[in-house]
């Protein structure tokens, strides 16, 4: 990944970074021609067949990669190579079974009382051998396996489903009860008791008894109570409690829906990592990036601290704001309302086709060269309005920055929606135009740039609201917000685009504009960084 | 009103019929589920002569979840809250619907004859049971005295 280089400025406190990353906005004319910025990058049509998938295998991970492979730096890894596991419950629970299998020969009891014995154990082996070893016998009763001597054992042909006529159970206190069950303790109730009882506890992951003593139900007594394998939804909420007990190591994909698990053997790197304020992001197998110490989408240029000042802000704020949030707008020209279909704030209303600004509602034309103007947060005005109490400046600052990172929330979310259609774009691209399956990933790769532009633009106002306005390096930060949020705003107009000819012409296009959104991604990132390292940034809630 | 399972029935003809010495539980007419209940303090334990009134409510789903159980009379107790509650096993984790309303009182009358200073609801009351034992006996007897006694 990342060599010394990559981040070797930020330990040299002084000087600024290289105006390559932080060249202020009016040294640019970013509309002008985008790819005069870029010559470094080397994209032309030549190069574009070195910008092909490639799979890397990381620590038994494996990373797809579509990027020119002249290009080093990467938004995860300008840090120590941080090495780790993507798992699912399932992956865990079969390497408890390959445990399970090793461990046999020494317990020479049948495996699904090994099973018993591990959960019993919180899937701690060594804990579990260093106790068999000083108790074997009064072991299997504790956890339940064999009944205590003071027990009868139920004859086998007695065990298990009977059919019974007028049965009472002695939990519903039905008589006429036909099927019941029975372990061999001899404890005996209904069928539909045992069932209920069952459901109840299978997403506890504890090891469930007979409910009238400390009999352990196997994995294959519970399959055939219930008629089904039911005991894998046991073992796998086991395994959950095994993960969250287990959380110095284990984090689950913070992710909607997202069932992996990501491992770190080794947590000691973290201190490095704070040390140059660097946050432990990790990807998980369904590509979802993290943050492993606080749990968090990936939330650069913010780091932690920030993230949950933010988000504990945020929460405290929202009945506020919840003007805020909606996705709907009415023309500021005919009052008609539109609904934002994209992640692009460039307007168009479709009655009066007056084109406006999303996030300020003013007229799109001068957003054109320095689209930023808008998100400028000014703080003339401010510096103005003397009259205004400190609180409700600090509200009025606050809701400011909260509505900005709420827009690039919104947006990213319709550029995820987006995505959806990027899919059937590569489609129509391969049946038209007879474009191969690599050569169509451009358009995917370009998404999910996009939305690491748009992520990073998001939490680049919560560091905002926490630095020092009057300090240069802000200013610089700002100017570097622009910059993505510009290039953000292009590649996302970019997508939108439908007819597969055009996007095919238009390749080149796309190259460039997510590798320019890249690029200002990381740049904006390295600024936060030095920002922060610089104490620049201050919280205060 | 659904119908009563056969389960509740019993369980409170038994109550009834056979009831156990220091304890009542009497449902209300309006609602079955829902029963007053006393605990008389056991001998040689610092509630002895006090009468502690308790709710206890069955929920939909009981037998498989246990009943709700609640001091309503003020005590003095490390295991049980300003609010009544209750800190026991039996009534949280160690539930089997193998148990009983019976089984769940007597727990309770239990833990009033042994306070569990170790396993403390009340933090404050744990505490000073700990550090002065006495002291807190003493106190326990004295809001017996004060709130637990019979009315009429
Ligand atoms: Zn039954
Ligand atoms: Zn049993
Ligand atoms: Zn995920
Ligand atoms: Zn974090
Ligand atoms: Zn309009
Ligand atoms: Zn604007």
């Amino acid at each position: 990944m990342a060599n010394d280089e990559d981040y070797q400025y930020s330990s040299s406190d002084d000087d600024f970074p290289e105006q390559q990353y932080y060249e202020p906005l009016e040294h640019r004319d970013i509309t002008n021609n985008i790819l005069d910025d870029y010559e470094y990058l080397n994209y032309d049509t030549d190069s574009l067949e070195s910008f092909n998938s490639d799979v890397d295998i990381v620590d038994g991970m494996a990373v797809s990669h579509v990027t020119n492979p002249n290009k080093k730096r990467s938004i995860e890894g300008a840090m120590v190579n941080l090495k780790y596991e993507c798992f699912t419950t399932q992956d865990i629970f079969n390497n408890m079974l390959e445990k399970v299998d090793r461990l046999q020969p020494m317990f020479s009891i049948p495996r699904e009382d090994i099973i018993l014995l591990l959960q019993k154990y919180g899937w701690d082996e060594d804990r579990l051998l260093e106790d068999w070893t000083n108790k074997m016998d009064g072991l299997l009763i504790e956890a339940g396996i064999h009944i205590n001597n003071e027990q009868k054992e139920l004859p086998k042909s007695q065990r298990g489903i009977s059919n019974r006529d007028f049965f009472t159970c002695p939990i519903c206190c039905e008589d006429q009860i036909k099927e019941t069950y029975s372990l061999e303790c001899g404890h005996e109730y209904c069928i539909s008791c045992y069932r209920h009882y069952i459901e109840d506890r299978l997403n506890k992951g504890n090891i469930i008894t007979c409910m009238s003593c400390s009999l352990a139900l196997k994995n294959t007594d519970i399959d055939e109570l219930m008629n089904g394998p039911s005991s894998e939804k046991l073992m796998h909420s086991s395994i959950k409690s095994f993960v969250q007990k287990h959380n110095e190591n284990y984090r689950w994909c913070p992710f909607t829906d997202c069932k992996c698990i990501v491992h770190i053997q080794d947590t000691t790197e973290f201190v490095e990592y704070i040390r140059l304020h660097y946050s432990p992001y990790v990807l998980c197998n369904e590509s979802h990036r993290f943050c492993f110490s606080c749990s968090f989408e990936m939330h650069s240029p913010a780091d932690c601290e920030i993230t949950s000042s933010w988000i504990k802000k945020a929460k405290k704020e929202s009945d506020n704001l919840n003007w805020v949030l909606s996705h709907t707008k009415e023309c500021p020209k005919c009052s008609v309302n539109i609904e934002k279909n994209g992640g692009c704030n460039h307007m168009i209303c479709s009655s009066c086709k007056y084109e406006f600004c999303w996030i300020c509602n003013s007229d799109w034309k001068p957003h054109g060269s320095s689209f930023y103007q808008c998100t400028m947060y000014n703080n003339d005005e401010l510096k103005t309005q003397t009259v205004i109490e400190d609180v409700s400046k600090t509200l009025k600052r606050y809701t400011f920055f909260y509505r900005m990172f709420n827009e690039h929330e919104v947006s990213a979310k319709l550029d995820w929606q987006l995505g959806q259609t990027v899919g059937n774009k590569i489609k129509s691209l391969q049946e038209k135009m007879g474009v191969s399956w690599i050569e169509g990933q451009f358009l995917t790769e370009s998404l999910k740039i996009l939305n690491e532009g748009r992520t990073a633009l998001k939490w680049s106002f919560a560091v905002v609201f926490y630095s020092d306005s009057s300090h240069n390096l802000t200013k610089i930060f700002v100017d570097n917000q622009a910059l993505l949020a510009n290039s953000v705003e292009d590649l996302s107009a970019l997508l939108q685009i439908k007819s597969p000819e055009t996007i095919m012409e238009k390749k080149v296009e796309f190259y460039n504009k997510a590798g320019y959104v890249e690029n200002r991604t990381y740049a904006l990132m390295e600024c936060g960084r030095e920002l922060i390292s610089k104490g620049i940034v201050k919280i205060t809630n | 009103m659904a119908s009563l399972p056969k389960r509740i029935i019993k369980e409170t003809e038994r109550l009834v019929s056979d009831p156990v010495p220091g304890i009542t539980a009497e449902p209300h007419d309006d609602n079955l589920r829902y029963f007053s209940v006393t605990i008389e303090g056991p001998e040689g334990s610092p509630y002895e002569h006090g009468i502690f009134d308790l709710e206890l409510f069955l929920p939909d789903d009981y037998p498989m979840e246990s009943p709700k159980v609640r001091f309503l009379t003020k005590i003095y107790h490390p295991n049980i809250d300003r609010l009544g509650r209750i800190c026991l096993d039996v009534l949280k984790t160690n539930w089997s619907p193998a148990l009983q309303i019976r089984t769940v009182l007597l727990s309770i009358q239990a833990l009033l004859a042994s306070p569990n200073p170790n396993d403390p609801l009340a933090n404050d009351v744990a505490e000073d049971w700990i550090k002065n034992e006495t002291g807190a006996i003493a106190t326990a007897k004295e809001w017996t005295q004060k709130y637990a006694q019979a009315k009429e």
